[in-house]
């Protein structure tokens, strides 16, 4: 093995462990995809909300903004003596750092529907909850959708620094990369597969993204 | 009002959060299966193979579900883990490190002795079992080519004080500076010194051994490199390193819990000598083959799961 460079041991480490690394890959996209699912259910409502009552937003924005600026470590470390050691201790983490943009995203896609919209709305004799799923929600789903997209990928890298407190994942494969002598193969093989899981994400949900904007289809037309 | 909202969302979170931590989620494992056992595991490729082999082991004889807790820092941390319940097994404690670090017992050089102490106390204080050796032990030992303990007719330790004056060797640097087991005490244990000392990142001694940059080095006796290198590891006849003999510690509860579990373990006890050990680490660290993947080579090799051998 000496005698390879990097990339034949990198080859030669997927040749060998591909199971391996597959079912990891998947341990750390569902952890991520976890944790923004629950964060969405919270914050969507959330933003809604504060976007109804402005005097409410800058109170709950600014309490997600102090979550925000809590080093991942740290939060991982905060949460473990409350949960333990483990899975859940990293969707928790995930679910707070997505917190933030999901709300933020929520809270201006409300805010910056025409407000002529919203009052025809009003004026056809719609009721509030119509308003909101016939109106607003439609024109603001593709910047909730980008807040979502921002929070995966955020997620994918905090998950992978889960690994510390015993979560699995790709993290695992690059911490022991790091613990071998010559783990710069090992440390590839599990930083390779996390980029490509950013990555991935972030196109597909931008795709998406783009696919829910209703002004972009409409103006072709 | 404004301060309702403020409670109303601290309370959904809190729930969220209560929710979570009970529940398993799917794809996961794990969570508040009752019947999962928990296994912990230190970030080194060796304690990460042996974890793999309990839960390979166990998933196969029982329908138990193991989920692994790997990476965790230190002893300490393993120890913390088992106290609060949070894990059932712990995959590798040394005997030397948990009688001095947890324990904070002094040091016992006897291998033994040492053993029964630590299964005594951690049966008293903490209500857990250390179980019988794997059958390696990974502390420090010095060791040389097997072309110098030819020339120089090196088998023990004090083998070396006659040619010690010619011998330029390297150790750990936080060996050199320890007290108690550190290189003053070695001196003062053994009666001699080196030509020269260096102090060296562990990993790169077995490096500097082969290349012939140093004669004598201070390794690990467990790592894969001792067997593919063929180096020599010199005993240690006056016994001055303490014993760092690999064990599973295990809570009684867990063992109530899971009826079964106490003889499946068992059969991992005194079946993996040293050189095996190293053995495994090589091929974890210089072949690049996964801890998991290695732990079910070793238990499809020594017929862990024919089902009427169980074991050999």
């Amino acid at each position: 093995m000496e005698n390879m460079n990097t990339w034949e041991q990198l080859l030669t480490y997927f040749q060998t462990n591909g199971s391996y690394v597959l079912a990891q890959f998947v341990r750390h996209f569902l952890i991520s995809i976890y944790g923004v699912l629950f964060a969405a259910i919270v914050a969507i409502p959330l933003g809604i909300l504060i976007a109804r009552h402005r005097k409410l937003s800058s109170w709950v924005i600014s309490m997600a903004n102090v979550i925000q600026t809590i080093p991942s470590l740290a939060l991982l470390g905060m949460i473990m003596v409350v949960l333990g050691l483990g899975t859940n201790t990293v969707i928790v983490a995930v679910f707070l750092y997505s917190i933030l943009p999901i709300l933020k995203n929520t809270y201006t896609g409300i805010k910056s529907v025409d407000k002529n919209l919203v009052d025809s709305g009003k004026g056809m004799g719609m009721t509030k909850f119509q308003v909101l799923t016939m109106i607003e929600l439609p024109l603001s789903l593709s910047v909730i959708m980008a807040g979502i997209r921002n929070a995966l990928v955020v997620a994918i890298g905090v998950t992978a620094i889960g690994a510390f407190i015993g979560a699995g994942g790709l993290g695992d494969i690059i911490i022991r990369g790091t613990n071998a002598t010559n783990g710069g193969a090992i440390i590839l093989a599990g930083a390779l597969p996390t980029a490509l899981m950013a990555v991935l994400s972030d196109l597909l949900l931008g795709f998406i993204e783009k696919k829910l904007n209703p002004l972009a289809n409409k103006t072709i037309s | 009002m404004k301060k309702k909202r403020i409670i109303q969302t601290f309370v959904v979170t809190l729930c969220a959060m209560l929710l979570l931590s009970g529940c398993s989620l799917p794809g996961l494992g794990g969570g508040s299966d009752k019947n999962s056992i928990k296994v912990t595991a230190l970030s080194t490729t060796e304690s990460q193979i042996l974890s793999y082999m309990i839960k390979d082991l166990v998933e196969h004889e029982t329908d138990y579900k193991v989920e692994i807790i790997g990476n965790l820092g230190s002893a300490y941390v393993n120890h913390q883990a088992l106290v609060n319940k949070e894990a059932d097994i712990s995959s590798t404690r040394y005997t030397g490190t948990d009688l001095m670090g947890v324990l904070g017992l002094p040091a016992e050089k006897d291998t033994a002795k040492a053993l029964k102490i630590v299964q005594k106390e951690f049966d008293e204080r903490y209500d857990q079992i250390w179980m019988p050796s794997y059958g390696f032990t990974n502390s420090y030992a010095f060791m040389v080519t097997k072309e110098t303990a030819e020339k120089y007719g090196l088998e023990k330790v004090s083998d070396l004080s006659k040619v010690s004056d010619q011998l330029v060797a390297g150790a750990d640097s936080t060996w050199l500076k320890r007290k108690g087991d550190g290189y003053d005490a070695f001196q003062e244990t053994y009666g001699f010194d080196f030509k020269k000392i260096y102090p060296m990142q562990i990993g790169l001694v077995y490096d500097a051994l082969e290349a012939g940059k140093m004669d004598v080095v201070l390794g690990y006796t467990t790592d894969g490199r001792i067997s593919s290198y063929d180096l020599v590891v010199l005993e240690d006849d006056l016994k001055f390193f303490p014993p760092y003999d690999a064990s599973m510690v295990v809570r009684k509860e867990s063992l109530k819990e899971h009826p079964g579990l106490e003889e499946v373990i068992n059969k991992l006890n005194g079946k993996i000598t040293t050189e095996e050990m190293q053995k495994l680490n090589y091929r974890a660290d210089n072949d690049l083959v996964e801890p998991a993947i290695v732990a079910k080579e070793f238990l499809v090799e020594h017929h862990y799961f024919d089902d009427d051998k169980g074991g050999d």
